[in-house]
């Protein structure tokens, strides 16, 4: 079907860009014709083998949906000093028997070879095309300069705050969306839009709608292993955030809330669990006449069961979104504009992460 | 500290979701529940929508059709209608299961007084079990003889709420045919209005229901760079392709009323032709947007009288073969005349008389069994002004086109020539291509989703209104006439040809080809 070598092809870090033009040298138009894709310039940075390949193989999966050229980087500087890469191409079928294929790049370094890395990769971004910088891990806060070298042409930076140790993770993310043109994103938030969208379809009636204005205590339970990990808290942290933000609920600096008819109860349990860990299992929402939302997983049918006390009891369902890094990248890859509501939920997150630290 | 209370009417938690906007519940009741439009179309397009979080909780679908279905009995029938033609399968059970709680069935003749009483109370035992709220869709998925009939009972019973009043809404769907000329067409709008308001009538033509029929608005306004060169300046002539590789099927009989004029070219294509040809709108809102296209249509050169025939070819198929695979004459397909002298390929060169379009032709064809199954647009750029190149390699150089691909896959290019590497100034075409599937991957929602779910939310930019059919008739109607006056008929053509050869005469006289789409 095609020439285009899927496999890797070891090259000199200064000829990348000329081994990426003899990739595609000979391929024919028509219709059997490769067609070489990107609408993104996507930039993962790790740091350990393990996370290079799970970068890989996530990546590799994403631009089966959002094409993209893809620079996975390793870099560490308690590692041997090298400076090595190799160029690929994912090729994926898209119907018709045609193909869509684009590129791969991966640079490793170590020792003081690291500080090539930056102006590599910013010669291998392609023009007019934004840059996502995915960041597989812990964020470095105690290095912020080093981020914020990397982070220079990065539209959009991607993180996951399972992985983040301290609150000062968080206070990295939300400056970066404050004093940067680069727009935070968090697969964390991602994980959330379905309770997001499942608290949103309560107070989708009118009459419902009222009713924001009357919640007294918000309770949101969620699984965590036995080690208390800050990450495990910030789904929680997130959601009781967001639905502060949006409802304009005012929180101070100790992480009281305030709203309309007074202080608002948020509470933050842990339920200890094996599996998805860190994940919200249910929230519970009451209003000031005594009545409660409550929201649950039904793992077994794949939804969120959203029930409402009141005079009418009509049950909203909504379907579990897919929860796989590629699924969850791909979602942040699709919407090129920044999140203006995560911006808003950060620094209440901030504030909020006071109570559960 | 003072805190203020959130504002009620929009929902704050929607701002950044997927769906910023979701309909208020209501009652969607389908007339005609027990046809093909209805398990093919309808249905599946709402099941779709449910599974991706786009109905609100409480939304409730009423069926209503003569068959004696139970309620369950007719959940059962969507449910293997939705197994069959559903966008996202295998059907989720737990979206169905809830999604199954909110369908219902009554049983019914359209002109049955008693039916429509069954009807009312079943509704207003939805508002009080599913908070409807008593906000009404009534989708007409009948023949347009029932039209009448139905809204007399509706308005009769009071089941019309009046637009101007604060309340719940009422709005009622009209599937095409709008008429079989420009008479009947008032006739129908006439009905609609003694008991809805225009704004309340939401005309489906489904092709204003698919995205890249939508991504045209998008391409020419929210693009910097096409619409300085989208007039007569620039633009040679515009071709539009709407080809079919099917014969009529099952729908000899509606095809032996309408032809492919009626059922193509007086609605989906003149609605391409306005998207192409329209102003830009002050706003994107749905009278704004339908003001212009409104204005394309006013702007379409008459047929010359009496020679109505000269701007028009007409065609119909026989015996050939599409695809490697045998095809009947339409006169041979079941339930059509043997004699029949109806329509099935039509080509037209028309004219928009306006500033920016002014002697400019947009050639326009339509056909059942030709070779292959595609929409395409395609705009052919006037040539460069001096022909420094071709002097030196005796190539002719080729004009820039720009080809909008409807369907299927779906997608735009532009064609320009380039230099062909070596040493003698060569050139050759090339394309720059975007194609949706390429660069978004996921399958895009069917027309009829999008359409139910703006029905919902009351937003008409994606519906015909009343003037814009009455105009296309207005326009269509002379050379209708002069067609079935004729005792000549339709020139024939070999299924899975191009069409018949007069077709190619009509562009070739002018110095033109067909674009192979």
């Amino acid at each position: 079907m095609t020439d285009i070598p899927t496999t890797d092809v070891h090259i000199d870090v200064n000829a990348i860009e000329k081994n990426l033009s003899e990739l595609w040298r000979g391929q024919k138009d028509g219709d059997d014709a490769v067609t070489r894709a990107a609408l993104w310039n996507v930039v993962a940075h790790t740091s350990t083998s393990d996370l290079h390949a799970s970068a890989n193989e996530t990546l590799g999966r994403a631009s089966a949906t959002v094409p993209q050229r893809t620079i996975v980087i390793r870099s560490n500087p308690a590692d041997e000093a090298e400076l090595t890469s190799w160029i690929s191409a994912n090729c994926h079928m898209i119907g018709g028997g045609k193909q869509v294929c684009s590129e791969e790049i991966n640079i490793v370094a170590g020792g003081d070879r690291i500080h090539r890395v930056p102006p590599v990769v910013n010669a291998l971004l392609i023009p007019d095309m934004p840059v996502a910088f995915w960041w597989l891990g812990d964020l470095p806060n105690e290095h912020e300069s080093y981020v914020e070298l990397l982070l220079e042409s990065a539209d959009k930076l991607i993180v996951d705050s399972v992985h983040f140790d301290s609150p000062a993770d968080l206070a990295l993310v939300a400056r970066i969306g404050e004093q940067t043109s680069t727009s935070p994103a968090d697969l964390n938030w991602g994980r959330l839009e379905e309770w997001r969208v499942a608290t949103a379809s309560i107070f989708d009636p009118p009459e419902m709608r009222k009713r924001l204005g009357s919640i007294r205590r918000v309770r949101v339970i969620a699984g965590s292993s036995n080690h208390e990990f800050f990450g495990e808290s910030i789904e929680s942290l997130l959601y009781a955030s967001w639905l502060s933000a949006q409802v304009g609920h005012n929180v101070d600096a100790s992480g009281a809330v305030e709203g309309a008819a007074g202080s608002i109860d948020y509470a933050f349990e842990r339920r200890h669990q094996s599996t998805d860990v860190g994940g919200i299992a249910l929230v519970e929402i009451s209003f000031e006449d005594g009545t409660c939302a409550g929201i649950t997983r039904d793992r077994d049918r794949g939804v969120l069961v959203a029930n409402v006390d009141g005079s009418v009891t009509v049950q909203s369902v909504t379907r579990s979104l897919n929860q796989r890094l590629d699924e969850l990248i791909v979602r942040q890859l699709k919407r090129s504009e920044g999140d203006r509501v995560l911006r808003r939920v950060l620094p209440i997150a901030l504030k909020l992460a006071k109570r559960v630290a | 500290m003072s805190v203020v209370a959130p504002a009620i009417d929009a929902n704050p938690l929607r701002e950044g979701l997927e769906q910023e906007r979701v309909p208020d519940a209501s009652c969607l009741v389908i007339f005609g529940a027990s046809g093909d439009l209805t398990q093919r179309k309808l249905i599946p397009a709402l099941y779709s929508l449910a599974h991706d979080g786009l109905l609100p909780a409480g939304q409730t679908i009423i069926g209503y059709a003569r068959p004696d279905y139970t309620d369950d009995a007719f959940r059962m029938a969507m449910r293997e209608a939705c197994d069959k033609f559903a966008r996202v399968r295998p059907v989720d059970e737990a979206v169905w299961e809830n999604f199954a709680k909110g369908l219902f069935y009554v049983r019914g003749e359209f002109g049955e007084h008693e039916g429509i009483l069954r009807l009312k109370e079943k509704l207003e035992e939805c508002d009080r079990t599913r908070g409807t709220g008593g906000r009404r869709i009534y989708y007409l998925a009948v023949p347009p003889n029932f039209f009448e009939t139905i809204a007399q009972l509706l308005g009769k019973e009071k089941m019309v709420s009046d637009p101007e009043q604060d309340g719940p809404f009422t709005r009622v769907i009209i599937e095409k045919p709008f008429g079989h000329d420009l008479a009947s067409a008032k006739e129908l709008n006439r009905v609609a209005v003694t008991t809805f308001r225009e704004r309340q009538v939401f005309r489906i033509d489904h092709y204003l229901g698919k995205e890249t029929v939508q991504n045209l608005l998008v391409l020419r306004f929210a693009n910097g760079i096409f619409e300085p060169f989208w007039n007569r300046q620039y633009i040679d002539h515009v071709q539009v392709t709407v080809a079919e590789s099917i014969g009529v099927e099952k729908r000899g009989p509606y095809f032996e009323t309408a032809g492919i004029s009626r059922d193509i070219i007086q609605n989906h294509m003149l609605q391409l032709v306005s998207l192409i040809g329209m102003e830009p709108p002050v706003a994107f809102e749905a009278d704004a947007v339908r003001d212009e296209k409104v204005k394309v249509l006013r702007a379409l050169r008459e047929f010359p009288r009496g020679r109505e025939a000269e701007a028009a070819v007409r065609g119909q198929y026989t015996d050939g073969s599409v695809l490697g695979e045998k095809a009947i004459a339409y006169r041979k397909e079941v339930n059509v005349d043997p004699n029949s002298n109806v329509d099935t390929y039509a080509a037209l060169k028309i004219f928009i008389d306006n500033w920016r379009w002014a002697d400019v032709p947009f050639y326009i064809r339509a056909g059942k069994r030709l070779p292959k199954r595609v929409t395409d647009i395609s705009i052919h750029f006037r040539p460069a002004p001096y022909p420094l190149f071709n002097k030196l390699t005796n190539v002719t150089m080729q004009p820039n086109v720009l080809a909008i691909r409807i369907q299927p896959d779906e997608g735009i290019s532009l064609k320009f020539d380039s230099k062909v590497p070596g040493p003698t100034v060569r050139t050759a075409p090339v394309t720059m291509e975007f194609r949706y599937a390429t660069s978004f991957g996921a399958e895009p929602p069917e027309a009829y989703e999008r359409l139910l779910l703006e029905t919902m939310l009351g937003d008409s930019t994606l519906f015909a209104r009343r003037d814009e059919v009455e105009t296309a008739w207005a326009w269509l109607d002379p050379l209708l006439n002069a067609w079935a006056a004729d005792p000549i008929g339709p020139e024939l053509y070999p299924a899975g040809t191009w069409g018949p050869e007069a077709a190619d005469k009509l562009i070739e006289r002018d110095g033109r080809k067909w674009r192979r789409p």
